[in-house]
């Protein structure tokens, strides 16, 4: 992990969370803004993972290497999924205006995801 | 007030959404979880890790019942898990000792910012708020 990495995605995350409870505050279905936004935020995401899985590769040893990289993982994957369900067009209903707090709560997820990364890192880096 | 639509509200409609996101992060979070630590270390807590998987199956069902609309199943899954985390919550709280790791329950969810407590809660106003009339 790289301390600095870590500070963008969180701040980014958030910005994410934020944006996508205004999205759901201003009574507008996800559109295409919600789906950039997601999609450069699941990039970083993705770059933060392959920096950190080619560090556990190569050499450096954690006390929890597998719960280290399930969460890997998932700080990568729960964002996109969530895209998904929150645009998804139901036999009931369209995409609504709740799919921009699916997303919101997804970005806070992963944010507790990256936080519980930093600190597997920082306790079993050696 | 003049409600045309016939029959019942889906559970996925609208904030519905929102509460099958959390249910379903918290499924993956507690199987997850509770698969590594029976995997890796169960002999240091089994009572603990298998309440761990547990409450991951309970949040697994519940995603599942309220993405699907089966309703008897959501009600018994979300008012399990009402138990659950009261159950464990107060048991954790009285007889610390007995538990040496953390579960998703203990303390009524003290390590997820206390969100497995107030799920269930939401999870049932919602089945309630959504039922058939």
């Amino acid at each position: 992990m790289i301390g600095s990495l870590v500070v963008v995605v969180l701040v980014v995350t958030a910005v994410l969370a934020i944006y996508g409870i205004a999205i759901t505050i201003a009574n507008r279905p996800p559109g295409r803004a919600l789906r950039i936004a997601v999609g450069a935020t699941v990039a970083l995401l993705a770059v933060q993972a392959v920096i950190a899985a080619i560090r556990v590769f190569s050499g450096v040893t954690l006390e929890e290497t597998s719960t280290f990289l399930i969460y890997l993982v998932v700080s990568v994957l729960v964002l996109p999924i969530a895209l998904q369900f929150a645009t998804a067009a139901d036999e009931d209903e369209g995409p609504t205006r709740w799919g921009g707090l699916v997303v919101a709560v997804a970005a806070v997820a992963t944010a507790v995801a990256v936080l519980r990364l930093q600190g597997l890192w920082a306790a079993g880096g050696v | 007030m003049s409600d045309q639509v016939s029959g019942p509200r889906a559970t996925r409609s609208g904030p519905g959404r929102v509460l099958i996101a959390v249910y379903a992060i918290f499924a993956l979070s507690a199987t997850a979880r509770a698969v590594v630590q029976i995997a890796t270390k169960f002999d240091q807590a089994p009572l603990a890790y298998l309440l761990s998987a547990l409450a991951g199956v309970v949040y697994i069902v519940a995603t599942f019942a309220l993405a699907r609309g089966i309703r008897p199943l959501a009600w018994g899954a979300v008012g399990f898990e009402l138990l659950g985390v009261l159950a464990v919550g107060t048991f954790t709280l009285v007889a610390a000792g007995d538990f040496p790791d953390d579960t998703v329950w203990s303390i009524y969810g003290r390590g997820y910012g206390f969100v497995p407590l107030v799920l269930p809660l939401v999870g049932l106003w919602w089945l309630r708020h959504t039922r058939p009339r």
